[in-house]
Order: C-alpha cells, then structure tokens, then sequence
C-alpha cells in the first residue's frame, strides 16, 4: 500500500513538473508559432532543411511584417517524397494547407488531382508580371499554357570538386562541361597522389541523379516524348545513356576511385561532411548545397556542369527543385493570401536573398542587379557555373523533365536498382527489373484513373 | 490486502437501491443491460477502429486506387498475384523472417543470460537488477537515435573503434548485410529490458528446493538449467517468444529512422513497405494487399505458436 | 547455496558488469554525446573535448521538444484513462454478468489480439480524414480507448475476486456500477496500476499512427517529434539530436524505475495465466 502511495506521489510530480515546462514553453511559442487573431491564418507546408529552412522562415517572418492581413505558419512536413502523399490525403480537411512547397516531379500528378487552383488564375487577376521569372524554370510548371504552380526553389545538377586539393596534388582540374573520362581521370589521380587518403568521387544512389543522366544524353525516359505528347504507357531504363552511365560508376567502385555514401538524407549529410574535411574529392549533386559548401570551408569550391558520355554532345539538364502551388479546399480570402505570399517570395530582393543564402537559384529576372546576388558572384565566380548551364540549355522534350504520374515510384525503382548495381550487379539485368515494374505501375495507373483500358 | 475504501456504500443506501431493483435471480435478467452499456463503448472502439478497418483492407485490396485513393477498377486477386510475383516483395518477406527470427532468438537468449545473472544472491544485485530492465523505457526513436549514433559512419563509436584498431572500417547502414545486423541489434537491445523483467520473474518463482535436490543428486549446473530451470519457465519463454515475435512483424520505428527501409531494400520490412506503398506513392489498393498479407501471417503465427508450444510447455 | 570463494565472486562481478556494460552503453554514449559540441564530434574526438550543457540549451530553445513532451503527456494520459476505465468495465461484464453470447463475445474480442493495427492503417487514416480528425490529439487518442489485452488482463485479476464478495454484494443490493465502484476496482487496483502503466508506455511509444495523422508540431508527440528533429538536420547536429534524445528518455526511464514493482507483477501475472 505504502508503494502505490509513493507512485502516486511520484507520478503526480512528474506529471505537474512536466505540466509546467511544457505550458511554460508553449506560451513562449505562441507568439511564433500561431496565428494572431485578427489576422487570417495562411498554412505553409514547406520540405526545406538546414540552411535553406533558415531562410525560407525569414523570409515568412518578413512577408508577415510587410502587411497586417495574413499570418503565413509554416510547417516542415519531412522529405519531398512524403509530402506530396500528405497534401493530397488532407485535402478537404482542416488538417491541409493553403499554400504548399512540393517537388519538380509531382507536377503532373497534382495537377490530375483536381486539388489545386492554377496561380494562372491570380496572374491574370493581377496581370502580374510572368516574364520576370526565368523561363526555363516557368515552363516546367506549366500545361498548355496555364501557369499551374511557381517555380520556387529551383537547382541544377552540377559536379562539385575540391580546388584547393587539385592544386595540392598538382592535378588538372575538370572542364567546364566534363565527360565521364574527364572525372575519372581526375578521380584516378586524386586518390593516387593522396595515397588513398582522398577519396576520388562519388554520386549518391538517387533517382534524380539517374534521370538526368538520361536527360544529358538525349535520351527519353518514358515514352510520349516524356510525356509531353500524351500520357505515358512505358517507360525505358535500358537505354544506351543509363547503362554507358551505371557502367561507368560501377567501373569506378571497382578500381576502388568511387566511394558509396549510400541513398537517402544521411548519404547526402555524409558525403557533404566528407567533402567538407577534405576526405573526398568530387561529387555530383543539387547546386543548392553550394550554401553549405561555402560557409565555414577553408578550401576552393570548384563546380563544374553535369557530366556526359564521351563523343556526345550535352544535352543540358532538367532543373531539379519544387515549386509553390495553391490548395483549392481554402476560401477565395485564405487562396489571394496565400498567392500574396507567394508573390513576395518571389521579388527580385527575396529571390537574390534566397540565391546568396542557400544555392538555389534566383528565378526573378532582375535579381541578378541586386547587391546582394553581385557581391555573390564577385566574392565566388563558381556560383555562376548552375545558371549559367541553365541559360546553355535549349529546352528539348528531353531535358524539361518527364510528365507522368508515379515519378516517386520511378526513382524508388531506379534507386534500387543503383543500390544493386553498386553493390556489384549487372546494370542491365538490374535496370530490367526496375524498368517492368514501373511500366506495369504505369498501366495500373492508368486503368485506375481511366486514361488507358 | 487490506482496503482503504470502504468496500459497501452505508446499509440505509444500499436499501434503497434495493427495494428500487430485484435481487438475485431476477437481476441477471437485466445483465444484458447492464452489459450492454459496460461493454458497449468498448465493442463501438474495436469495432470502428479494428474489425471494419480489417474488412475494409480486404475490400481495397481487390481493387486499383486513382490518385486521390479511391478504389476505382475491380481487378480480384490482381494484387496479390502481383505481389507474389514480384522478386522485391518476396524479398521483402524473406528480409522479415530473417529479421523476426534473429530478433526472437537472440532476444530470449541474452534475455535468459541476464535473468541467471540476475538471480544470484549477491551484494548490490539490485542495482543490477534495475540496469538490466532500464531499455524498458527507451522509446524507438530514442533507441533508434543511440544506435544511429553508434553505427553512423566516421563520427559513429564502432567506425573509431576500428580504425583505432587498424581493422577494416565497415559502411554499417550502407551494405545491406551489416544493416540488417544493425537493426536487428538495435531492436534486441531495446527488447531486452522487458524481456528480462518477465523471465526474472518466472526464475525467482522457482521453487530453490528443486535446485537443492538437484544439487543433492550431484547435477551440474548445466543439467540443472536444462532440467530444472528450462521447464519451469517454459510457459514464460513461450510468452515472451510470442511477444517478442509479433512485435519483430510490427517493426516500424526502427527501420523508419535508420535506414528507411535500405540499403537495396534489405531491411525493408513489411510493415515500412505498406509505409510506402500506400502513405508514399499512394498505391492503395496493392498496399492494401500487403497489409491483409501481414494480418494473415501474424494473425496465422500466434495462433499456430500458441496451439504448438501450449502442448509442449510444463504447467504446473 | 554453494560456498563462493572470492575468485569465484570476481568473476561473477565480472560477468555482470558487462552485461550491465551491454545495456548501459548505448545510454553513457548519448549522454556523453550530448554533452560535447557538435563540431568536436563531427571530428571524431569523443574525448578530452570540453564539456557543456550547451546541446540541452540548444534543443529547448531551437527545436519545439518542450512542446513535443507535453503533447506525448496529454495523449498518453487520455489514453491511459480511457484504457483503464473501458478494459474495467468490459472485463467486468465477462467476469460478472450473465448474458447470452458471452463467450463468443469474449472470443471476437480476444481475436482483436492477433489483428494487427499496422495492417489497418489504410482505412483507419481514411476514417480520420472522414470525420475531420486529423492533426488533433482526438485522432491519436480515440483508436485507443480500449484494448482487448487490457480487457482480457483484468478478466483474469477480477476473477480472483472471490464469489462471496459478490454475493454479499447481491444481497446487499448494489446495482452493478456500485459493486464495480466500490468493490472490484479497490480489489483489483494493482493490475489496474499495471494496465495504466502499460497504457501509459504504449501510448508513449506510438510511432507510427502519429506520424501519419499529426502534420504540425502543435500536435506532434514526441517520437515523430525526434524524427522531425532528425530529418530536418542536414548537417547531422549530433550534439542537439542526442540532448533531445536524453530529454525524451528520462521522464520514462524515471516512470519505469519508481514503478519497477508493478511492471514485475503485471507481466508475470500475464505470462503465467495466458
């Protein structure tokens, strides 16, 4: 008897003691966390991490300062991946927000949702400048000529290398628009001279990654032109331009010039920490980590454009990144806040703003005369290498990524598929695999939705 | 036990409750009742939140779902013929039981290991005690988080360990094999305080004159465990096993923070692949399929494990 | 017992220190962690670096783990009363009710066991979205009201109960609510502190169901909070993410100690009568 007694006792301490910080917490966040209530609350699904969240809440803190009717609330809703399934199963609850942040390759599949409402609408009420934002970045999400969402965080693809390193081992550093060849040459010396100390390079097991190695070599993904002629019924993961490049990586791992950093956040935290302390040499990945590469790094940054088979031209690359789209399940006074918001984050001093902090690139045309953006490409010319291979590429069907539903499925099966081939299987036989259950995903798809008996 | 409440209301009160009701015989004609309105709240919860959901399951799984979820095309038993042709689902399952079973075993192993240890009469054995049952409350993410720790690459304890000691360094969460070490040695570690607490237990309830007579009889202390201690907790162990078991099939947690279901899909277990199919790529109605393949196995396994252990396990 | 002779006791001593040194490591790593700066750790030196609470600061003030607490607390203790006060009540009815289909009753509900929550997610979530309930602490409280164990635990304690008390109370003439008040639930109170500190536990440690239903930190528990913690770290914050881990795990590991007694009791009572 006496022992419940002193669980009890125990117990309720706990409970007020907890109690206590937790009210006391909470009333400390209110002020940030929630809305104020005169003002009309405005829901902000964001998938932004580390620096790049940074930013993205200053610049809602700023957009809130700048007006007294609407209070954005930004919300971190986990890796791009997630968040497209969450948005399109809260929709029509309260649960959902007014304004969301979700990836380049969910387009097609939001928009047949019927979920949202194209920014079109609030382009024509407001005949708001369109021609401000960089083309190439705008007509990714866009269809037959709607606006359906705004381009917001936008990257390319691009080689990192270490500069300061090359110079130390006296080794060339890589074109401006490098082969396959040209990396492993530098990959090859760079552990040779360091007497393995420097790992020469590495790509990271990502779907995005593999889908622009096709888009680099001309070559379509899914048929229907990638869908941009019609509804996709297939797709093609065999082609010369994935093997020639999965080759080439597996290749590599076994001469022991390429490193596995795996798939996934951690990969990519890993191999930046490697970089960072020198202990790897190259690595293709998103020109938003140029953020994170500069501050605090003691070497050079050198960048250079994606890679691309030997003997063929580049074809250019898709932009990779997500855009701004607005929910329809919300009131004509919480929708024109939240394109308020969306206007603001895309002003030429926000866009430069967002640019210097985080990699991204400036989509707002007259960024570029910023001070800020200037000072930029002052201090770091590297910098310019992402846009500049933007403005290289003449858009083709090809390089202006793939319409079709089901792409989180597409880099699931084609990230397997790496995993296999990195660990020493035969890319053909692996890429097959990853090719028929895609295609037989698309056909369900299809069925389902009623685009194809 | 002694009561502090006062066990009956005042005998004044009690009358007149009884004059207003019938007593005995007649009483239980209003069980129904009564038991309606005890039970009821219960029956409504299992009943909207376990039995239609499982009927449910099984109507979409019979169908393909559009991109807003709804089942649209009857397709029958499609899905599961899809799922059991399809080389990465099978190895999905064969991932589990290699993960169930490992978990299981070494789970009960180290657990009997440390209630022996427990057992002995010694000084200070109840700080022991108490360390022992400590992972009891540890939450997943907290486990998960310790361990990520211990195995992450570089900075991570074991990495250091070995490059300290000139051995190779091993990409722990990035090969698939060692992944699935990883997680399986995270998840015993986290089984193991409630383990041990039980099977503590059910040693201390052995009675020391078996022992004593063993003893006697000059046994060794092997034969003793053999013997005397393993019968005597054998209905403990089952139930333990059968935790244990079921819980390895419901991994999650886990699996969701250290390698979200990879490296090459090795530790994609069942439950992180209904995750997926359904909660990342919207694919209902197979995931659908999966989840009433999950509910089949586990549901099939306690009930066989149950029916086989219960003929082969000492009851006093 | 045998006569321990002292090289005999050294080894013993020896042999559960490390098994005290297997469960305990993973503890004195991240509370060791905790207490180093990030950069040290990304460094690999795990030693000699300087020592500071600097990691909890960070973690209080940057990240909502205070909030995260306390909406676990609320959740769980809902959910502890819930289970407490309807696993009572219908154990109660199989226990002392006469009525027609009471065994098949108790066999569906016993069935309940084997049927995986982890397999229902699909159309529990839709059920959610349905009535409107997502991201708000009823959703992750009301799949949890009842549990078929906590049912199935207290038939077994409340048969113990002897059949004197319960004719005594007959003739006395308690209607059913009074005998359950007055008599059942005193009697029985160490398994119901037992099913309130699994409750407890469970609810404590959902994973799962949390992260599908809850989209913002107001309602976020705190397991999905640590993933929340964890994903948005792109340069692994070591130092903070186990600071937040240590504050998470102390509140159980403290309900856990003060309550050892009735886990013990609990479980084997469950062990040995299944």
């Amino acid at each position: 008897m006496k022992r419940i007694r002193k669980l009890w006792g125990w117990l309720a301490l706990l409970v007020v003691g907890v109690t206590l910080i937790g009210t006391g917490w909470a009333t400390h966040q209110a002020a940030v966390a929630r809305a104020v209530p005169h003002r009309t609350k405005i829901l902000f699904w964001h998938e932004m991490t580390g620096p790049a969240q940074q930013e993205l809440l200053r610049l809602v803190q700023g957009f809130n300062r700048s007006q007294t009717t609407y209070q954005v609330v930004p919300e971190f809703e986990g890796n791009y991946n997630e968040a497209v399934q969450k948005v399109i199963d809260t929709h029509g609850t309260t649960a959902s927000p007014a304004v969301f942040q979700s990836m380049d390759i969910s387009t097609s599949q939001l928009a047949h949702t019927g979920n949202i409402t194209p920014v079109q609408k609030y382009i024509d009420e407001d005949h708001y400048d369109l021609k401000q934002i960089a083309p190439g970045a705008r007509a990714f999400y866009a269809n037959r000529g709607v606006q359906l969402s705004m381009p917001f965080n936008t990257s390319q693809p691009v080689l990192y290398y270490n500069a300061t390193l090359l110079k130390k081992y006296h080794i060339t550093p890589p074109p401006v628009a490098p082969t396959y060849q040209d990396i492993t040459r530098v990959a090859t010396q760079l552990t040779d001279r360091s007497h393995h100390k420097v790992q020469g390079m590495t790509v990271e097991i990502y779907g995005w990654l593999f889908e622009q190695f096709l888009a680099n070599s001309g070559e379509e993904l899914a048929n229907q032109h990638d869908g941009h002629t019609g509804t996709p019924t297939e797709v093609n993961f065999t082609s010369p331009g994935a093997l020639t490049a999965m080759h080439w990586i597996q290749t590599n791992l076994q001469r022991g010039i390429f490193v596995n950093y795996g798939a996934g956040a951690n990969a990519q935290s890993n191999e930046t920490a490697s970089f960072l302390s020198g202990r790897l040499g190259m690595f293709l990945q998103s020109s938003a980590l140029i953020g994170q590469l500069t501050t605090g790094n003691p070497d050079r940054l050198g960048i250079s454009d994606y890679p691309h088979p030997v003997g063929k031209r580049a074809n250019g690359v898709a932009i990779g990144g997500a855009s701004l789209w607005l929910s329809n399940d919300k009131s004509a006074h919480v929708q024109r806040g939240a394109w308020d918001f969306i206007k603001y984050l895309m002003t030429a001093k926000s866009q430069a703003a967002w640019q210097v902090a985080t990699g991204y690139l400036a989509l707002n045309q007259r960024s570029a005369q910023t001070p800020a953006l200037r000072a930029l490409f002052r201090k770091l010319p590297a910098t310019r290498v992402p846009g500049n291979q933007l403005r290289a590429t003449a858009p083709n069907q090809t390089n202006s990524g793939i319409f079709l539903q089901g792409l989180i499925q597409e880099r699931n099966l084609t990230q397997t598929a790496m995993e296999q081939i990195y660990q020493g299987a035969d890319p053909r036989r692996a890429l097959s695999t990853a090719q028929r259950a895609m295609t037989s995903y698309v056909q369900n798809n299809n069925r389902a939705n009623g685009y194809q008996k | 036990m002694e009561m502090t409440h006062k066990p009956f209301p005042s005998p004044t009160k009690a009358k007149s409750v009884a004059k207003e009701r019938p007593r005995g015989f007649n009483g239980h004609r209003h069980d129904k009742y009564v038991a309606a309105a005890f039970l009821g709240p219960s029956l409504v919860v299992l009943g909207i939140f376990v039995f239609y959901p499982m009927l449910k399951t099984l109507y979409l799984s019979l169908f393909l779902t559009n991109n807003v979820g709804r089942p649209t095309v009857f397709v029958g038993l499609k899905n599961y013929g899809t799922l059991l042709a399809s080389s990465a689902y099978r190895a999905s399952f064969q991932a589990t039981l290699i993960y169930v079973f490992s978990v299981v075993v070494l789970t009960l192993t180290v657990g009997v290991l440390l209630a022996q240890a427990a057992v002995q009469k010694l000084a200070g054995i109840r700080w022991f005690r108490t360390i022992f049952s400590a992972t009891m409350g540890v939450s997943v993410s907290v486990a998960a988080i310790f361990w990520l720790f211990i195995f992450s690459p570089s900075v991570g304890l074991l990495d250091q360990l070995a490059a300290s000691l000139h051995l190779p360094v091993i990409n722990w969460l990035t090969t698939p094999g060692w992944a699935m070490v990883a997680i399986i040695v995270s998840t015993v570690w986290m089984n193991l305080g409630f383990t041990f607490l039980i099977l503590f237990g059910a040693l201390q309830m052995v009675p020391t004159t078996l022992y004593d007579a063993a003893a006697v009889e000059g046994a060794s202390p092997r034969y003793q465990f053999l013997h005397v201690t393993l019968p005597m907790i054998s209905p403990t162990l089952f139930f333990t096993a059968t935790v244990t078991l079921i819980g390895a099939f419901k991994s999650f947690g886990l699996i969701d923070l250290m390698t979200a279901g990879g490296p090459n899909n090795a530790t994609n277990l069942m439950v992180y692949q209904v995750y997926r199919d359904a909660f990342l790529t919207g694919n209902y109605g197979q995931a659908s399929a999966e989840s009433m393949i999950l509910a089949v196995v586990i549901a099939g396994l306690t009930w066989v494990q149950f029916k086989f252990l219960e003929k082969r396990v000492t009851y006093e | 017992m045998m006569q321990i002779n002292n090289r005999h006791l050294i080894w013993r001593y020896l042999g559960l220190g490390l098994l005290a040194l297997l469960i305990l490591g993973p503890f004195i790593l991240g509370v060791w962690t905790s207490l180093l700066p990030t950069a040290e750790i990304a460094k690999g030196a795990l030693i000699g670096g300087p020592v500071s609470l600097a990691n909890y600061g960070a973690a209080v003030h940057q990240t909502a783990i205070l909030r995260y607490l306390l909406n676990s607390l609320v959740i769980a203790t809902l959910t502890t009363i819930a289970q407490v006060l309807l696993c009572s009540l219908g154990a109660y009815a199989f226990v002392f009710l006469t009525f027609k289909g009471r065994e098949a009753l108790f066999y569906v509900i016993l069935a309940t066991m084997m049927l995986p929550f982890e397999a229902e997610v699909i159309p529990n979530f839709a059920t959610a979205r349905q009535f409107n309930l997502l991201n708000h602490y009823a959703i992750l409280v009301l799949p949890f009201l009842t549990s078929a164990f906590g049912i199935f635990m207290l038939r077994q304690a409340f048969r113990q109960i002897p059949g004197e008390l319960k004719e005594a109370a007959d003739i006395e003439g308690l209607n059913p609510w009074q005998f359950y008040w007055h008599v059942v639930l005193p009697y029985a109170r160490i398994s119901l502190v037992t099913l309130a500190a699994y409750s407890f536990l469970g609810s404590w440690n959902q994973y799962l169901w949390p992260m599908l239903t809850t989209f913002s930190d107001r309602f976020r528990p705190v397991q999905d909070g640590l993933r929340q913690l964890q994903s948005q770290e792109t340069f692994n914050n070591w130092g903070m993410i186990q600071a937040s881990a240590v504050i998470v795990v102390l509140p159980t590991l403290i309900v856990l100690f003060v309550g050892q007694h009735f886990f013990k009791t609990g479980l084997n009572q469950g062990a040995t009568k299944s």
